[in-house]
């Protein structure tokens, strides 16, 4: 068991190490900041002025060396556009994101594994079809339609929902929706996929055989069997969801780490990117290794080893 | 993605809007006036950052030492009235019944020390290159600043136009970076919260000397997506949106919560050719260049006719506009007749440009050199990309660039000198003559040698089509239909100066 970590946790240092590098050094091939923070008529003397205030007229490896040396005191900077620390501004965005993916999460998990069993048990019936035209739906509408379809309904025509913005519970309603569609889909089809081959196997027969209604036998004995599957791609579709999250925030409105990634890359805030990436890094990381933790506690059969 | 998106959705919430009969009723003078914003503030330290969405904001919670009226005059704000000592010497006449927000009476020596702070290398301003002619500001009476320039600087009162005053001692005991984060400044509204990406609130400086605004609180939203801010404003939840284009603002016409306002600033859109690359080192292949361009049938075709055709770098209200122009006029035939004769028919021309702009644009640009003979390959970078290029040594930059260019000066030395002049960056031919011309008006109070001397370089323009000027570009916003406002060519958005129709 501890071995299992070591080896993990080793192999996470590097995989955070190499994602840090790759991507201070990829921002920089393209140049820096400077170009997009001064007025347009700026002289060449006030770029360089502004350049070397700055520090961007440091060799590459001084500034690389210089960033590391401050993770390792848990320093990520400062935003060079908004002139307050990286870690300020990660901190004011990140319930925003939780709250979305947490919302999101509630929506694909709430609909899609309930989905995927019915349509698996059901399978062959109209019913099934039905649910399984949905879910193709879910799957197929990109989030930036099904989002500004969403407002216009919603919020323009009904008026029930707020159509932007993040001032009240009600605001989470539509982005947790259009963000989660997408995952719902997926859940439902992995969930009917492993119900599906669950159904075949002996115990099933078994419960059959001595009365077991269907609704027990799904959810005593057949549930807990198909869920490895599910958790696999649950880490993933989180890593899944906060990427989506970039376009169902910025339509929306929402004032998650997606929206302030993409102005930060836009903006060439530096930074912030390398602030906000070793984050998203970090995270799918722990996920990763919370779902091999999960499978044991699932099927203790399968054990954490050294090798795993 | 967004890109391929925008054309349907569009006509979805066009069509939407047609057959609705449950379109909300307009949110009406309610206490609350709500404005979008494309993004949130950078900055709310006025001498930081300078870009639409800070200035938007910070403009009504700091006055200014000079300001312009509707109709872009410079005209008294903090200085009552100033004066010419010498050449390089100025003296403002500072307002005494100024308070700033924390009750502080503003003096001229918070003048001087924001001039001061914003000059200083060390401070790092991005606007540093706006106001570093200034050497020094003294506070040399009660209510009188001194300011020296390094020189005679003829566009000094149109760069004060946007320095803003900031308190001395708030600045000095809280620091920069509290500062920022809340800002006390003398303007018509007070600074009450900024919740990070969502919001900056702010609320009515009743004790404000000027004109006080209507709307007793005002909260400034981040709202990224355009379509979204239409469906805020067709939803009655907002009562002012930045940055619409036509498409959008074809939605709001026929919205009975919501109308559009436009005007045309002092933006102008352009294409610069570098004749340090075959085939512009041709005079005649720069002018089928200029004759190809149909500007009429962009500005009326793809612009809604709301933008206005341009002959020169400037706009009417810009010192160093030039009456009398004379472009080469719209004439495909000759524009073909032109490049064959250089031989220049078929040849490969580079069309540099970036997100930001419209490309609707760059493309109907880009077909009508074909048309001419030209191969036009259009090459689209991000922004810095595009910026690092177009300021590289001439013969690394692009054949073609698009661009849009406003000093936020009006004042034509912020457009022609960095583009033309051979020690800028951007600069891309050099011409002895023109650099002289440029020197001289830069270096004089004199209006009237200035003005012969930009007539002189606007007229090289047009002859010699180191340019081709194509459009006055213009800014529309939608806004709740009982709004009355007039926008103004510098993009500022001025609360006290909106207010409910009756």
């Amino acid at each position: 068991m501890s071995a299992f970590f070591l080896k993990r946790a080793l192999q996470a240092f590097v995989a955070v190490l190499g994602v840090i590098t790759l991507i201070f050094f990829l921002q920089r091939l393209a140049g820096d900041p400077v170009l997009l923070l001064v007025p347009q008529n700026a002289t060449q003397a006030d770029i360089e002025a502004m350049r070397t205030s700055l520090g961007f007229d440091r060799p590459l490896a001084v500034q690389y060396f210089d960033y590391l040396s401050g993770l390792i005191m848990f320093d990520f900077g400062r935003s060079y556009v908004q002139n307050v620390p990286v870690w300020t501004l990660i901190l004011s965005r990140l319930p925003y994101t939780l709250m979305l993916a947490g919302g999101a999460l509630l929506v694909a998990f709430g609909i899609g594994i309930p989905l995927g069993v019915a349509m698996a048990v059901r399978r062959g019936k109209p019913e099934a079809k039905a649910m399984m035209g949905f879910v193709l739906a879910g799957q197929s509408m990109p989030t930036f339609w099904s989002a500004i379809l969403m407002i216009i309904v919603f919020a323009v025509w009904l008026g029930w929902l707020p159509p932007s913005g993040a001032r009240s519970w009600s605001s989470l309603i539509m982005p947790s929706i259009a963000l989660g569609l997408l995952s719902m889909a997926t859940f439902a089809r992995v969930a009917r996929t492993a119900v599906l081959d669950e159904l075949e196997k002996d115990y099933v027969r078994t419960g059959h055989a001595k009365g077991l209604p269907m609704h027990r036998i799904v959810a005593r004995h057949l549930l807990r069997n198909a869920a490895i599957p599910v958790v696999t791609v649950a880490a993933l579709e989180i890593a899944n969801l906060l990427a989506g999250a970039v376009i169902v925030e910025t339509v929306f409105a929402w004032p998650g780490l997606g929206q302030l990634t993409v102005q930060a890359i836009n903006a060439r805030d530096f930074m912030l990117v390398q602030g906000v990436v070793l984050l998203g890094a970090v995270t799918a990381i722990v996920l990763n290794l919370v779902a091999d933790l999960l499978y044991s506690i699932i099927d203790p059969r399968i054990r954490l080893e050294g090798n795993a | 993605m967004k890109t391929v998106s925008r054309p349907f959705r569009s006509l979805l919430a066009g069509l939407v809007l047609a057959c609705s009969p449950l379109a909300l009723q307009p949110a009406q003078a309610k206490d609350q006036f709500v404005v979008d914003l494309t993004n949130e503030p950078s900055s709310l330290d006025p001498q930081k950052q300078w870009n639409p969405d800070s200035y938007y904001v910070y403009r009504n919670i700091f006055d200014n030492l000079l300001t312009r009226d509707d109709a872009g005059k410079i005209v008294p704000q903090i200085a009552t009235e100033w004066s010419y000592r010498s050449d390089t010497e100025v003296v403002f006449n500072i307002r005494d019944d100024v308070k700033f927000h924390d009750g502080t009476p503003l003096t001229a020596k918070d003048v001087a020390f924001s001039v001061n702070r914003i000059i200083n290398p060390a401070f790092a301003s991005p606007q540093l290159g706006q106001f570093n002619k200034i050497v020094s500001a003294e506070a040399t009476g009660d209510h009188e600043v001194t300011i020296k320039t390094d020189g005679a600087y003829p566009v000094l009162l149109a760069q004060l136009v946007k320095l803003s005053i900031v308190p001395q001692h708030v600045v000095e005991a809280k620091g920069d970076d509290a500062f920022n984060a809340a800002p006390i400044g003398s303007g018509p509204y007070k600074f009450v919260s900024w919740q990070k990406g969502v919001a900056v609130a702010l609320e009515r400086n009743d004790d404000y000397w000027g004109d006080k605004g209507v709307f007793p609180t005002v909260e400034f939203r981040a709202v990224p997506d355009a379509a979204t801010r239409v469906a805020n404003l067709q939803a009655g939840t907002t009562d002012l949106a930045v940055g619409l284009d036509t498409d959008l603002a074809a939605q709001l016409e026929s919205s009975a919560s919501a109308k559009t306002l436009s005007v045309l600033t002092e933006r102008i859109g352009y294409v610069k050719l570098n004749p340090n690359l075959p085939p512009f080192d041709d005079k005649r292949v720069r002018q089928a260049v200029a004759e190809a361009i149909d500007k009429q049938t962009i500005v009326d075709g793809l612009l809604g006719g709301v933008d206005k055709p341009a002959t020169q770098m400037a706009m009417p209200a810009h010192f160093g506009y030039v009456e009398g122009i004379k472009n080469y006029d719209y004439n495909l035939e000759d524009a073909k007749k032109l490049i064959a004769e250089a031989g220049a028919t078929g040849k490969q021309v580079g069309f540099a440009t970036a997100p930001a702009f419209d490309q609707r644009i760059v493309q109907a640009v880009a077909q009508m050199l074909t048309d001419a003979g030209l191969k036009v390959d259009i090459e689209m970078t991000d922004m810095a990309t595009y910026l690092k290029r177009a300021q590289s040594a001439p013969a690394s930059q692009a054949a073609i660039s698009f661009g849009r260019w406003s000093c936020a000066c009006q004042d034509v030395d912020g457009v022609l000198f960095p583009l033309l002049h051979s020690s800028s960056s951007w600069a891309s031919g050099s011409s002895p003559e023109i650099d002289k011309l440029l020197d001289e008006a830069r270096n004089t109070l004199d209006e009237k040698g200035r003005l012969e001397a930009y007539r002189k370089v606007s007229t090289h323009v047009a002859e010699e089509v180191p340019l081709v000027p194509l459009y006055q570009a213009a800014i529309i916003y939608g806004a709740a239909k009982s709004l009355e406002w007039q926008p103004t060519a510098n993009e500022s958005l001025f609360l006290n100066r909106m207010k409910w129709q009756d």
